[in-house]
């Protein structure tokens, strides 16, 4: 589905997954990265009435290693790098192996864990239109709507690509959710908020926040959760009779894991992307420790 | 309150049938428009609660995954498109269209249940 919404006209810039922003430092010549990268949120928006952001984003181009150190490349990235790096958002154009930089910290614990990445499966995002909006004529007008009043006084409205819903409230706060990557989740915010300008509110695109990432992956081995929860028990929380997972709260990063005897995880609580891959490394030393014999 | 029905049915061949006969009526000063339009609130509700009650004719709608194109929900009826839709009639008699439009609404019990 489409909501004939030029493509181009909502596209902003793809920013670079953040986990890759620790190696700007040794890319000085491109200045305008630094702006940018942290996480999407730090851009400044433009005019309320126009979503477009100025033309292909210069990251694109910035990614492109210089020709002339593509050598140092091989060395220094191995193969569980490019895995790590290869993240579900990742552009082609921003894939990093390429990139003449040493490894930074968090690739390295990323490498330390023998290849495996957390992958993220939804992202939660806040948007303020700063408009108010009359619910009942964006149902009307909008496809892909249901407003239901009685049940909840908000507007779900979903859109396919990226697949994701919106809860639209009156007030013109607006929740994102189902997302992939951050990106995406910054894409079909913008997308949501053009189609209630396209219905003739003033709606603007402010205070846009992510407030939750939800990663899981698999570690291949089953666990021995009684053990874990006896030892790490300032952090856990296990009820077998109430729920088949080990509920693990670490603290720093400030992440809820659940861990379940096959050895999936599920990673949740995070607002940035490190936070998930620094919480599973963390754990991924803990759950070797009690790996089922 | 018999208006709390809908009004569709009157779009009917039966309903439009009974729309001029009452206009004749009135025309011939037989009966007033107000009692006309309580004949025509009385069959907006005779047809909503007849066609739950009483039709049993059944239909089989079939469509491949990812046809709908659209859906709403607004003022308890849902709106939707779907593309490609295939309907198997009793008579095993197959019908094709490239895209419809379903509206459904409540029926005649649920108005009357949701008023309470």
């Amino acid at each position: 589905m489409s909501f004939a919404l030029p493509a181009r006209q909502v596209t902003f810039g793809r920013s670079a997954a953040p986990y890759q922003q620790p190696s700007q430092p040794s890319q000085p010549t491109q200045p305008s990265l630094g702006l940018a990268l942290p996480g999407a949120t730090s851009y400044s928006l433009p005019a309320p009435s126009n979503l477009a952001l100025p033309g292909p984003s210069p990251l694109s181009q910035s990614h492109t290693p210089p020709p002339s150190q593509p050598q140092s490349v091989t060395a220094t990235s191995n193969g569980a790098t490019s895995v790590a790096v290869a993240g579900p958002s990742t552009p082609p154009a921003n894939a990093v192996p390429t990139t003449p930089v040493p490894l930074t910290l968090e690739q390295q614990h990323i490498t330390a864990v023998e290849g495996i990445v957390p992958t993220l499966q939804n992202i939660v995002a806040t948007v303020n239109l700063d408009c108010r909006l009359d619910l009942k004529t964006i149902a009307l007008h909008a496809r892909n709507a249901e407003y239901n009043p009685k049940r909840f006084a908000a507007v779900i409205m979903r859109i396919r690509d990226p697949k994701t819903t919106a809860l639209i409230f009156a007030s013109g706060k607006m929740v994102v959710t189902g997302a992939k990557s951050e990106d995406d989740s910054r894409l079909a915010s913008r997308k949501y908020a053009r189609i209630v300008q396209k219905l003739g509110f003033d709606a603007k695109f402010a205070e846009f926040k992510i407030q939750n990432i939800v990663g899981s992956c698999d570690v291949k081995f089953p666990i021995r959760l009684e053990g874990l929860a006896y030892s790490h028990g300032q952090f856990s929380s296990y009820e077998p009779e109430l729920f088949p997972g080990l509920i693990y709260r670490m603290l720093k990063p400030k992440v809820v894991l659940l861990i379940f005897v096959s050895g999936k995880i599920v990673l949740t609580g995070a607002k940035v992307r490190e936070e998930i891959y620094t919480a599973f490394n963390t754990i991924y030393t803990v759950l070797c420790e009690f790996r089922k014999p | 309150m018999a208006s709390a029905y809908y009004e569709f049915y009157r779009g009917s061949s039966i309903g439009m049938a009974l729309t001029d006969s009452l206009d004749e009526l009135i025309t011939s000063g037989a009966i007033t428009p107000q009692l006309a339009m309580k004949v025509l609130q009385q069959f907006d509700k005779s047809l909503a609660d007849t066609m739950v009650k009483q039709v049993k004719n059944k239909t089989t709608l079939k469509a491949r995954l990812g046809s709908l194109r659209t859906y709403r929900l607004c003022d308890d009826v849902w709106t939707f498109i779907v593309k490609n839709p295939s309907f198997k009639m009793e008579s095993n008699e197959i019908v094709n269209a490239p895209r419809i439009k379903i509206i459904a609404c409540k029926n005649g019990d649920a108005i009357e249940a949701g008023k309470k």
